[in-house]
């Protein structure tokens, strides 16, 4: 303690022996800099930091699924967006993926609570817990900064199917017997739970009125519908709408509060009726390790606020198919409503006791 | 079209353009050389760069790193026993005996004609036959993929060095291996510890197995003339032994753009498979795995043949078939293009631009390729003592860094011990390190066939692709029980003459 003290005090007389024509140098370049930061916070209207405000490096975006999945877009264009409020200082995507996103998760809220290392939470980090009582990591093992953006879900067939409406697709299943095919992550994915709550909300048995064909990844799944290899599945908007525009897959529903401005006579589940399948969507969020000190949080709201009305930040998230949330809702009331409404929905599928 | 296409003659030959290709492609040969570094993290680490790049440039750029680092692992395959990709671990099983007998130059120059040749066939391929294969691609469900996966595991036969029995054994060790983790219904298998859910790594698995027992082995028994540098002797590959290997070179280009267009198969598995068929067919197939430069033809060829046919379910349907196919997906939706059926009508000067640019990446990767290559021919003159304890390093290095997590790290440790117990059975790694690959396509499509088919094995039998496949499998298995039953009858007899 006293070492350190006498460093810095020996440290703070080299600059005063510094030469004058330094200092002149030095306060030249005070001004050059206040100036260029005037014209930037006059142009760009943010409000320059204090130099030794966080954040002082690069911070990690740690996305808990794949490189070129609907989450590692998301991460990456947040990190684009974001980097232009973060004092300029980069944010560096880090896939981490496995076990269904956990890994990911696990791996943040074990980090210091810096607000170096942040995590792009998905749906998933609320579903998983809800669903497996000895989750690596709760629901709110997190200090939540944010939702940023709802993913919609679509319910869709392909183009060949002989199904129109929601209607025909559930008079196929029920007239099938269960033979009817859908492709999801897995049973208690998100994509799983799109139609097993579909299932449920028809008063069908959610986990044998119609198979799930399990495949790996948003690509994987949508490429199974396309070539004819299960008869629907319902997954997230950003795997799917290429090929609808493309005319290979017929859209019959849409997960999400509002339809969807890019397929405007597609209806949502909710205004089908469907209790259930009406709360089931996708979304993005940033979360960061249990514990993360106040400037810094208030330093995210500072900057998320930026974020939501950025250009490239919404034109990013169109593009994808998503609508920007961010500041809609408390970012910990929200969570803790998606883990509840998951966890009933598990328990009343029978996936816990 | 030709007006298009001489527009985007023009549009893509610019030095930018050129130089990103070129630096991709070196910078991949390079990284895929190095053992423990792979395509797929050269490519998640040049993404953020080319958001400031114009599209065409960027996606050239990922493309070529690609293509390189496919390249690449053949390098370390054949100089240091350690495939850098695990597409190159049938280039192993040539290879390294070839360099170990001072042909190392010669191995590598055939390494480099056969990959530049599979690149530019699956080139042309995409060039020209993007559709119909892209729409082949799609009607390859569960079932027919599984068939596929049953006859690709018969390699096994043609891998297993002198002992059938130890092979299939290694097999059956990997396909085991292989099941650690999550399975696709999201339940756990020997999940021990909380890393081990998720499953163990590929790369981890594969240069454990493959670099770290020749280090234990001289840690253990101290040969005496571990000194002693690998001779080098002809480089130079003449003109009658590239004949001898061009009808496996071309089967094996045709293989990997077959095999690469399929979402999902990728590489390894399209090398795998060519290996075992020129085996199969050659008349020196019995040669295999001694040093044949035949082999190493036909593994490299359908490796990078595979590499540029991945592109087309990327581009003609919007399907990446891979994790890097996946990036460059993302790389496309950023850039505001969207691959798929569309692409090709709104964006058709950003096709062309990229598929003329994609046809300069033989030539360039036969450039970087000579460069490279020449240069770490010299790694065979460092004597063993000091090449091994830096390849460790390389190694475990290079395994932290792709994920960070020391847990890989531990996984290649103890496959290095593993594979070291297997070297003094004399069981082969190469059929373990090939059914861990091939296990969970293996075991995920069984399942999701029959999961379609609620149970009934018919599903299996349902369309021409699979009925080849099956009876591919059959034939294959046939031949080779008759093979070692006369290897068997052969041996009594001389045998019970000796007696």
């Amino acid at each position: 303690m006293d070492g350190a003290y006498k460093k810095k005090r020996s440290s703070s007389g080299n600059t005063a022996t510094t030469t004058q024509g330094d200092m002149k140098m030095f306060q030249k370049l005070k001004k050059a800099a206040g100036v260029a930061a005037a014209i930037l916070a006059t142009t760009t209207m943010i409000s320059t930091a204090q130099a030794d405000a966080y954040p002082q490096k690069a911070i990690t975006l740690v996305v808990p699924y794949g490189a070129g999945g609907a989450s590692d877009l998301a991460g990456r264009a947040l990190a684009e967006t974001a980097r232009h409020y973060t004092d300029e200082q980069p944010i560096v995507v880090v896939n981490k993926t496995g076990n269904g996103g956990m890994n990911g998760a696990r791996f943040v809220t074990e980090q210091k609570p810096d607000g170096y290392t942040l995590l792009l939470s998905r749906v998933g980090m609320a579903l998983y817990p809800a669903v497996y009582e000895d989750s690596p990591v709760a629901w709110d093992d997190y200090t939540f900064l944010g939702i940023l953006e709802s993913t919609p879900m679509i319910l869709a067939v392909n183009a060949n199917s002989d199904v129109q409406t929601v209607d025909d697709l559930i008079a196929k299943i029920k007239d099938s017997d269960g033979a009817t095919t859908y492709a999801a992550s897995g049973p208690t994915a998100i994509d799983g739970f799109s139609v097993q709550a579909l299932l449920s909300d028809l008063d069908l048995d959610p986990l044998t009125a119609s198979t799930l064909v399990p495949y790996k990844g948003g690509s994987a799944l949508a490429a199974a519908l396309l070539g004819g290899h299960v008869d629907f599945l319902a997954i997230a908007a950003g795997s799917l709408m290429p090929h609808i525009e493309a005319g290979k897959m017929r859209p019959l529903m849409v997960y999400s509060p509002k339809r969807m401005a890019a397929l405007p006579d597609v209806p949502t589940a909710k205004e089908l009726g469907y209790a259930q399948a009406g709360q089931v969507g996708g979304w993005s969020g940033l979360y960061a390790p249990k514990g993360l000190p106040e400037d810094v949080v208030a330093k995210w709201t500072e900057v998320l606020g930026n974020v939501a009305t950025d250009e490239q930040w919404l034109d990013l998230a169109a593009k994808r198919g998503s609508t920007s949330v961010i500041g809609d809702d408390d970012p910990s009331a929200y969570v803790k409503s998606q883990f509840e409404l998951y966890n009933g929905m598990a328990k009343k599928f029978g996936y816990i006791q | 079209m030709w007006n298009e296409l001489l527009f985007a003659f023009q549009s893509v030959a610019t030095l930018p353009n050129f130089l990103a290709m070129f630096a991709g492609i070196w910078g991949g040969v390079i990284i895929g050389a190095i053992p423990g570094m792979t395509g797929t993290m050269a490519v998640t680490l040049a993404l953020p760069f080319t958001f400031y790049l114009p599209p065409v440039t960027s996606l050239l750029l990922l493309v070529a790193l690609y293509k390189g680092s496919t390249y690449g692992g053949s390098i370390s395959a054949i100089l240091i026993k350690t495939p850098g990709t695990a597409s190159a671990a049938c280039t192993v099983l040539d290879g390294y005996p070839l360099a170990r007998a001072g042909k190392g130059g010669k191995a590598l120059n055939m390494a480099l004609i056969s990959s530049c040749i599979g690149d530019f066939i699956s080139n042309i391929s995409l060039f020209f036959l993007a559709m119909p294969l892209a729409m082949f691609a799609l009607r390859v469900g569960p079932p027919e993929f599984f068939m596929l996966m049953a006859f690709s595991l018969t390699i096994v036969a043609s891998i297993s060095g002198r002992s059938l029995v130890l092979g299939i054994i290694a097999a059956c060790l990997g396909l085991l291996l292989a099941t650690v983790g999550e399975d696709i219904y999201g339940s756990y298998r020997f999940a021990l510890s909380e890393d081990m859910k998720s499953g163990l790594g590929m790369v981890p698995v594969l240069i454990g197995l493959f670099a770290l027992p020749e280090l234990i082995k001289m840690i253990v028994f101290r040969p005496e003339d571990n000194s002693q540098a690998m001779k080098l002797g002809d480089n130079r590959l003449t003109l009658s032994e590239f004949r001898g290997s061009i009808k496996s070179i071309c089967r094996g280009s045709v293989i990997g753009v077959i095999l690469g267009a399929i979402p999902g198969i990728g590489p390894s598995t399209a090398a795998f498979f060519s290996y075992s068929e020129a085996r199969r067919t050659s008349k020196n197939g019995d040669k295999f795995g001694e040093g044949e430069l035949e082999g190493i033809a036909a593994s490299e060829s359908a490796n990078n043949g595979a590499c540029g046919a991945t592109m087309i379910p990327l581009l003609a349907l919007g399907v990446p078939g891979d994790v890097i196919t996946g990036v460059m997906l993302g790389a496309f939706m950023i850039h505001g293009l969207t691959p798929g059926p569309l692409l090709f009508q709104n964006n058709l000067g950003e096709v062309y631009s990229l598929f003329i640019g994609m046809l300069f990446s033989s030539l360039f990767l036969f450039i970087a390729g000579k460069l490279t290559a020449g240069a770490f021919t010299k790694i065979s003159r460092i004597p063993q003592t000091l090449l091994l304890p830096c390849i460790l390093i390389l190694c475990v290095y290079g395994i932290y860094s792709i994920g960070a997590s020391p847990f890989d790290v531990t996984v290649l440790l103890v496959m290095g011990i593993v594979g070291f117990a297997m070297m003094l059975l004399n069981i082969p790694a190469a059929p373990f390190l090939i059914a861990f690959i091939l296990g969970p396509m293996f075991e995920d499509n069984m399942r999701r066939s029959l999961a379609i088919s609620r149970g009934d094995l018919g599903v299996f039998f349902q369309s021409w692709i699979s009925w080849g496949f099956f009876i591919l499998t059959i034939l294959f298995v046939t031949l080779t029980i008759r093979r070692e039953w006369k290897k068997w009858r052969d041996r009594r007899a001389s045998a019970q003459s000796a007696s």
